[in-house]
């Protein structure tokens, strides 16, 4: 404030406070003013804040479009999300809500269910991860080179993120089944016993890590592609002078180079993983039993299967608490990426 | 920057206030709504009306089902006979509950009827989301009430008071491929002990799996009608969980014996996946709603189709049926509760009760329906819709927390047939686990 206030002239900063003071309305007025002995008009502020002033106002002003969408459609919601999560409203009820405090926290987030949902999103989110990155950057090393059909391959990689989830989970559902689905069928011309992929719970939780992964793996070739695309390549060619081996040169010179890319999109896959919903609903509904019940699939039970609007909006509140320092983490990531 | 965060601050205050006058004058807006709602004969008794109906057009919430589709097709010759246009608006199953409830509450008088499943009859009705249409029931000769058998007219009832009307009549009921059955000499059974005794001989035979039930997550559809049959219970009057007794016991190990002579696949199988695995594999035979007969018995979609037959479900130690379907309505804030009714009487009463039918619908039991033989000979399993004046006939648990108690109870169920715990251990968690749910239901 002090800084900000400080006049170019270097007067004294009491004296720059109290104009700062009345920036707003002196900014504009002062030009009718009195003029001062030194030619600056009396009480005007210099000429630095007036035009920190204007940038302030066209932020202000651009940036307001986006607040009126943005109050409206998040933070009302929020807000109203997290007042709700302190009462008990429930759809079904017909007595008015009444304040509970935590009960909401301490009935459907300290409980078993809301453990085991977490450690199957979890669990769902580090599987895929270490299915998606590897594949996706072998894919994209292949994609990176130049090769006959090149066109075609990497179109026929960005299908699966064409489609919408839910006929994506139509679809794969389709193949699961353990009688007239064809992946049982290949296993049994392949003389190997069917897998009742959605029915226990380790085939389902792998089922849908496979069928999240599918889809992902396209945004994950996408962002490596262009990361690899954008990377110099005279490093690799020094380092190929050099007698660097292939795998040296990608293990000390590509993956350094790339590791912003790739850290952005795992942050951008870790935040698709926390709410990881669709597909889980149409494979398997989050069985058999919990198996697959992740953490959103919990609230969208609690929300519109049970109408318990109050505990369904606790339940929001932690999810979001959770991914909050991810957020940030992404955000730090990006600007990283971007300075590299 | 100071200057920026105040500037921001403030717009973001007159944005929440611009919003608090929107939702101001939006609840005033639904004042006169509920204004509205409340000259409407809302709950009390409307033996009026009908004729003096006059509003040129309402509004109809609907779920996608066959039952849907088939009034829509009848939208048509209703505003011609009446005059009175109608609006839809569809709503998948997943969230249309929330949805229709949410609506009503605020009471923007948006819906003149409504279409809800019966597990949702409880919340609704303490919700106060629903008008009493007893008196329009019972008094009108369109409708006639008297053609739909007693065991079936108190379906959209709750707690004395007539909310909704059954729009489609689901039993279970059990299915079975006649030409396994002549094959290997079995006839459909009448207890479930000759239930399993059929699946075992199928299933030995080698010419199809055995028997189809849901073990998935609707598992509690089949599991909780075994209780019943094996003369148990899913609570008692002070609303205490009772499904560890030993009858409820007993009926959860046959329930899982099945499991040896079902498909591959079982386990996971939704009550959708039931009906598609019976159709497009061989099955000897599986007890399913009623209401799935027109998938069933169509051979686009049923390669079995011609060999199908149908009977009415083994009885246990009690004769217990479970009783399905959907049921359909009129909101507390409908602003034409009385077109919404002329609706109602149209789509659901004796004169287009066939029309209906043809047009795809589960079927309404109705007796003019049920006891045609033309109806018969085309829809096998209409006779079955006539449920023995001797059956004790279960609706889904009439309590609000049902969603609740069912997630969990299939929770717990889920466990004990992948073979995680025993019965006794899985059904002792169920109770421990059913016990605060219960608790939270509105006495």
């Amino acid at each position: 404030m002090t800084a900000e206030g400080a006049p170019a002239s270097g007067a004294p900063s009491a004296g720059s406070v109290s104009s700062a003071g009345s920036v707003s309305s002196a900014g504009s007025v002062s030009s009718a003013g009195p003029v001062a002995s030194n030619g600056r008009l009396a009480g005007a502020p210099p000429a630095r804040n007036w035009i920190a002033e204007r940038r302030a106002r066209s932020a202000v002003l651009l940036t307001l479009p986006t607040w009126v969408f943005l109050v409206p459609m998040f933070f009302l919601p929020l807000g109203v999300g997290i007042y709700l999560s302190f009462y008990d409203k429930t759809l079904g009820f017909p007595m008015e809500p009444s304040f509970v405090g935590l009960d909401n926290y301490r009935t459907d987030v300290l409980s078993p269910v809301f453990g085991e949902a977490l450690v199957v999103t979890l669990l769902i989110l580090a599987l895929g991860l270490a299915l998606q990155f590897p594949l996706g950057m072998a894919l994209a090393l292949l994609l990176h080179q130049q090769m006959r059909g090149r066109g075609v391959f990497r179109t026929a990689i960005l299908v699966p993120m064409l489609l919408t989830p839910v006929a994506v989970g139509l679809m794969w559902r389709f193949m699961y089944n353990p009688e007239l689905g064809i992946i049982n069928w290949w296993l049994g011309v392949l003389g190997l016993p069917g897998v009742d992929w959605l029915g226990a719970p380790w085939p389902a939780l792998f089922a849908v890590t496979f069928v999240d992964s599918w889809q992902a793996l396209s945004l994950v070739v996408l962002m490596l592609t262009a990361g690899l695309a954008s990377l110099p390549t005279s490093p690799e060619e020094a380092a190929r002078v050099d007698g660097a081996s292939g795998w040296q040169v990608f293990r000390h010179v590509t993956l350094p180079a790339l590791m912003p890319v790739i850290l952005v999109t795992l942050m951008i896959r870790v935040i698709d993983g926390f709410k990881i919903f669709d597909v889980v609903f149409i494979l398997t509904r989050g069985g058999p039993g919990t198996a697959t019940q992740t953490v959103s699939m919990l609230d969208y039970n609690v929300a519109f299967t049970f109408l318990a609007t109050s505990r369904a909006s606790a339940i929001g509140v932690v999810l979001m608490l959770i991914t909050l320092p991810i957020y940030f983490l992404w955000r730090r990531v990006s600007t990283l990426a971007e300075r590299s | 920057m100071t200057m920026t965060r105040r500037s921001i601050a403030a717009i973001a205050g007159l944005a929440v206030a611009g919003l608090a006058l929107a939702a101001c004058s939006s609840s005033s807006t639904s004042t006169s709504g509920s204004a509205a709602a409340e000259s409407a004969p809302a709950g009390s008794s409307a033996a009026s009306a009908p004729a003096e109906a006059t509003c040129e057009a309402i509004n109809v919430f609907l779920i996608p089902s066959p039952s849907a589709d088939a009034m829509k097709a009848m939208i048509p010759a209703f505003t011609e006979a009446t005059g009175i246009n109608v609006n839809v608006s569809e709503v998948e199953y997943g969230t249309a509950h929330q949805k229709a409830l949410l609506s009503i509450q605020s009471k923007q008088g948006a819906f003149d009827v409504v279409q809800f499943d019966n597990t949702f009859l409880a919340a609704f009705a303490k919700a106060g989301a629903l008008t009493d249409i007893g008196d329009w029931a019972a008094n009108s000769a369109e409708y006639d009430i008297s053609d739909i058998p007693p065991s079936l007219q108190n379906y959209g009832d709750f707690d004395g008071t007539k909310y909704g009307l059954m729009l489609s009549t689901e039993p279970f009921i059990q299915w079975y491929r006649q030409d396994i059955y002549d094959k290997l000499g079995l006839k459909p059974a009448t207890t479930w002990d000759e239930y399993k005794a059929n699946a075992e001989a199928i299933q030995k035979s080698g010419e199809a799996a055995g028997q189809m039930m849901g073990f998935g997550p609707n598992t509690t559809w089949w599991w909780m009608q075994l209780v019943w049959s094996f003369g148990g219970a899913l609570y008692d009057s002070d609303f205490k969980p009772t499904v560890n007794t030993p009858e409820a016991a007993a009926a959860t190990e046959y329930y899982k014996s099945l499991l040896a002579s079902s498909p591959s696949g079982a386990l996971g199988a939704t009550g959708d996946d039931v009906t598609l695995q019976f159709v497009g594999s061989d099955i000897g035979q599986m007890v399913q709603y009623s209401g799935y007969a027109a998938g069933v018995f169509d051979p686009t979609s049923s390669k079995n189709a011609a060999s199908i037959a149908v009977a009415p479900l083994p009885a246990g130690k009690v004769n217990a049926v479970e009783l399905a379907g959907w049921n359909i309505g009129i909101p507390s804030d409908s602003p034409n509760p009385q077109c919404g009714w002329k609706f109602l009487e149209y789509m659901l009463g004796k004169s287009n009760a066939k029309t209906l039918l043809e047009n795809g619908a589960a079927a309404i039991g109705r007796i003019s329906i049920i006891d045609d033989p033309a109806l018969q000979a085309k829809y096998p399993y209409l006779k079955l819709l006539n449920i023995s004046p001797d059956a004790v006939v279960n609706t889904y648990p009439q309590i609000v927390v049902w969603p609740e108690f069912d997630k969990v109870a299939s929770d717990n169920l889920a466990k004990i047939l992948s073979g995680e715990v025993p019965v006794q251990e899985g059904l002792d968690a169920m109770q421990s686990a059913l016990e605060p749910v219960l608790a939270k239901e509105p006495k």
